[in-house]
């Protein structure tokens, strides 16, 4: 419970009555709940008069009139620290480095809001205690802020959860086990297993640190192991032996290292002749940066705001020109309208993308499949916040630029599709969706509602002197599209779809058609 | 690329040149030395990305793709599907079976044993790992080494006692080839065979691509009429550019350095008929050229030149 010092008294008494709001602030800072208080008084031993009662609560009232009225200077003396028996006293200071810069007893309180949230974030503490204590009785207007954190006492902890990664496009279905704070640095190792609805599978070991060297973002590091299986699609399995470091992590903006050793291989050796092409080893060295501004209300079911992200890479970042250079450009961005009946709104949302080797004779050079876009999917494009990737109704890697197999005489490949699609490098999208409420309250209070959707996307490649044969209206006349309405069952792991979807327009060979279908969405 | 066709044009899907050769790896020089030897028009193309395959080199015509780790071989491939068999009515022959067992097995196992252990590896770097960043090149290489050894039977117990085996084989090879061919063209009467490919690419390989310390490298040099052989149909049938519509890659150099792996001698380009022709047309269009030129200094510049003849007689 926060101590208000007061100017130039002493440490006041405990107020054991506070006006609401305050108390709800005060509580807050600590996040549990709110104890019954004990007067300091009571540790003389001497039983407390009503007349002291009273003049506490006067004491108190008059101090948070002050605090409403005025702000009350204050200034940080010392932040003690208890209660750290592994962590490291700087670790736990530099995330409360806000607290220092607070010049009045509200802003205080506020930074201690935000240590208190801080502290919880590194996620290796199981409670955090910030306390407001008057300062040395020689430094008038003064305080002590002494921080009671109760480290994790066991370091092993096991999640399972579904998530959307940014080097995945799709979802998938992670298990992690996270050894918390080895060396008092507030340092989390884990070790995962992820499995994609791509066809995806990961094996990782990450380590994260929440400062290094100073830094003011939180450093990760993650090495893994992940293979993506596309024989079904376009004829060729990627593995890829990686280290990705995320350099700097704050709200808006995100910057990542990664170099992997990438081999794409093709067991079943029916590859057509682009894949065929491009089967072998890679080494990418790459920097991403993403800046994302999400100011909708839900990631799940946006009904307000409007987000927009952009993600840029550029590969060959090495003094060996033999890596595989390339520049890859995303954008995304959505807009929700509420229409005021029935929790009803209306999402819009335009992505593009473009890729594109570098170096000499990028013109003529093909550009690497594993960068390429593919459109399709069993995710909604309501959910898939990141670039040009979903439409529904068209199956994973359903669409775009497509290329014959290799000629087998076997009977049994007859089941098989005889097409490779080998992605564009350049895609867009578009959608539009209204969603609404159903009017039984069953399903209003599961969150089940209903929505009317379309959407169009179209795709083409530029490498390889292909750009030679783009034209915009080419690619505006080749576009697919499709409408559809369907039901929206949120769950706690994903968010899930049972759809009508109607196939407006395709293109040959397109592996798309009217009917039912489900796609499974995480937040993103 | 949607909905587009291939147009039917033989292509043989190989690992780089290098050493003056169209192709530096072992394995796929021999499928392109059958081509050639077939003189079947093709054109070839590079993967240089994944040095520890085995479907290279593959042979691709529209959807049609024959890959070395099927049926045998590509070769084997090639004369099963009818594309091109040089060996008809040579197959049932018992001398053809037994030169072609010692080739594929004796000779190859010397070869391999060579390129990864006798030579430590010297020339694979430009064989498989010339676009490759250093780390993935590195990590190959000592698989690919690990695999040869294990493929040989190779282990430190055994490494020279088997070394000792691998050479004296490759010996008595060469000398049974060497008394088989005589001054022959080729190995069987009068026409190339696969075999003749395969012992040509071996040769050509050990001869341009093996430094100039090889055990096994002195081994063939000391059999001259191979050496001869192998001169006789490169200069034929690799030098002379294919009658596919591409160009020629690179030229070869007529004669085979003795001593060193690098060619001292400039390269010799023989002409063929198209270069004449196309040497021949070239004159008569600067012919015409100066004749026009000629005709029109005369007829319409013929009062100046009768200046000059006036001033010269004042000379």
């Amino acid at each position: 419970m926060a101590n208000p010092t007061e100017k130039p008294e002493p440490i006041p008494s405990k107020p054991k009555l506070e006006p609401k709001d305050e108390r709800e602030e005060l509580e807050d800072i600590n996040g549990e709940e709110e104890e019954e208080e004990e007067y300091e008084d009571e540790d003389d031993g001497k039983p407390r008069t009503r007349e002291d009662a009273i003049a506490d609560r006067i004491k108190a009232e008059s101090l948070f009139r002050r605090m409403r009225e005025t702000p009350v200077a204050v200034r940080v003396h010392d932040v003690i620290v208890k209660g750290n028996e592994k962590t490291k006293d700087h670790v736990i200071e530099a995330e409360v480095d806000v607290l220092r810069q607070a010049t009045t007893l509200q802003e205080l309180l506020k930074a201690s809001n935000v240590a208190n949230f801080n502290l919880k974030a590194l996620d290796i503490f199981d409670a955090v205690k910030i306390t407001l204590d008057s300062g040395p009785p020689e430094l008038p207007g003064t305080t002590n802020v002494v921080i009671d954190v109760v480290e994790s006492k066991s370091p092993f902890i096991g999640q399972v959860g579904t998530f959307t990664k940014a080097e995945a496009k799709s979802s998938s279905l992670e298990g992690s086990l996270k050894y918390k704070n080895i060396f008092g640095y507030g340092d989390i190792w884990d070790g995962s297993l992820a499995y994609g609805c791509d066809h995806s599978t990961e094996v990782g070991l990450g380590m994260s640190l929440p400062r290094f060297r100073g830094r003011p973002t939180p450093f990760t590091s993650r090495v893994y192991l992940s293979t993506q299986d596309w024989l079904k699609f376009s004829s060729y399995k990627e593995r890829a032996l990686g280290l990705s470091l995320g350099l700097i992590a704050s709200k808006y903006h995100e910057l990542a290292y990664n170099i992997a050793w990438r081999n794409l291989i093709d067991p079943s050796q029916t590859a057509s002749r682009s894949i065929r092409r491009q089967l072998g080893h890679n080494l990418v060295s790459a920097l991403k940066y993403t800046f994302k501004f999400d100011q909708r209300n839900s990631s799940l079911r946006p009904t307000r705001g409007y987000s927009f992200i952009s993600t840029s890479q550029i590969g060959g970042l090495a003094p060996d020109s033999r890596t595989l250079r390339f520049l890859r450009q995303e954008i995304d961005l959505r807009y929700a309208v509420p229409l005021g009946f029935y929790r009803a709104a209306l999402n819009f949302g335009v992505a593009g993308g473009i890729t594109f080797p570098w170096g000499s004779e990028y013109k003529s050079k093909a550009s690497c499949i594993p960068e390429r876009f593919f459109l399709g999917g069993n995710i909604s494009p309501v959910c898939s916040l990141g670039g040009p990737s979903a439409l529904w109704g068209f199956k994973t890697r359903g669409l775009g630029p497509n290329e014959p197999r290799r000629e087998v005489q076997d009977d049994e490949s007859c089941d098989t599709y005889e097409r490779d699609f080998v992605g564009g490098d350049v895609a867009v999208t578009a959608f539009a969706d209204l969603s609404f409420d159903f009017p039984l309250k069953w399903f209003r209070d599961r969150g089940i509602h209903g929505h009317v959707f379309a959407c169009a996307g179209n795709m083409a490649e530029l490498s390889e002197n292909k750009y030679r044969n783009f034209t915009a209206s080419k690619f505006l006349q080749k576009f697919r599209s499709s409408v559809g309405a369907g039901i929206v069952v949120p769950t706690s792991l994903f968010r899930m779809e049972l759809n009508y979807c109607h196939i407006l327009k395709k293109q040959e060979h397109d592996r798309a058609k009217s009917g039912f279908f489900m796609t499974f969405s995480t937040s993103s | 690329m949607e909905g587009d066709q291939e147009t039917e044009v033989y292509t043989l899907v190989a690992r780089k040149p290098s050493f003056d050769l169209p192709t530096a790896c072992p394995n796929c020089l021999p499928a392109y030395i059958y081509l050639k030897l077939a003189q079947l028009p093709f054109e070839l193309a590079f993967n240089s990305t994944f040095p520890d395959s085995d479907e290279l080199p593959y042979f691709e015509s529209g959807t049609y793709v024959a890959y070395n780790n099927e049926d045998g071989g590509v070769i084997e491939k090639l004369k099963k599907d009818g594309i091109v068999n040089l060996d008809l009515q040579l197959q049932s022959l018992p001398e053809y079976l037994s030169l072609k067992a010692l080739i594929v097995s004796w000779l190859e196992e010397a070869l391999t044993y060579e390129i990864w252990v006798g030579t430590e590896g010297i020339s694979t770097t430009k064989i498989y790992y010339s676009d490759l960043p250093w780390v993935i090149s590195k990590v190959l290489f000592y698989k690919q080494t690990y695999l040869a050894k294990n493929r040989l039977g190779i282990t430190k117990e055994n490494a020279e006692q088997r070394e000792k085996q691998i050479y004296k084989r490759a010996s008595e090879a060469y000398e049974a080839l060497s008394t088989r061919l005589g001054e022959q063209k080729f190995l069987f009467e009068d026409r190339p065979s696969s075999l003749d490919a395969l012992l040509l690419s071996h040769m050509l390989f050990i001869i341009q691509a093996l430094p100039v310390t090889s055990v096994l490298r002195c081994k063939l040099l000391e059999h001259s009429n191979l050496v001869r052989y192998a001169e006789k149909l490169k200069s034929e049938f690799l030098e002379a550019s294919s009658s596919s519509p591409s160009p020629p890659l690179h030229s070869f150099p007529s004669s085979f350095p003795r001593k060193s792996s690098k060619p001292k001698s400039k390269p010799k380009v023989e002409k063929t008929e198209e270069e004449k022709k196309f040497k021949k047309r070239a004159r008569f269009f600067l012919a015409a050229q100066f004749l026009a030129v000629v005709i029109y200094v005369s007829v319409m510049g013929g009062g100046s030149s009768e200046e000059l003849e006036y001033e010269d007689e004042d000379d």
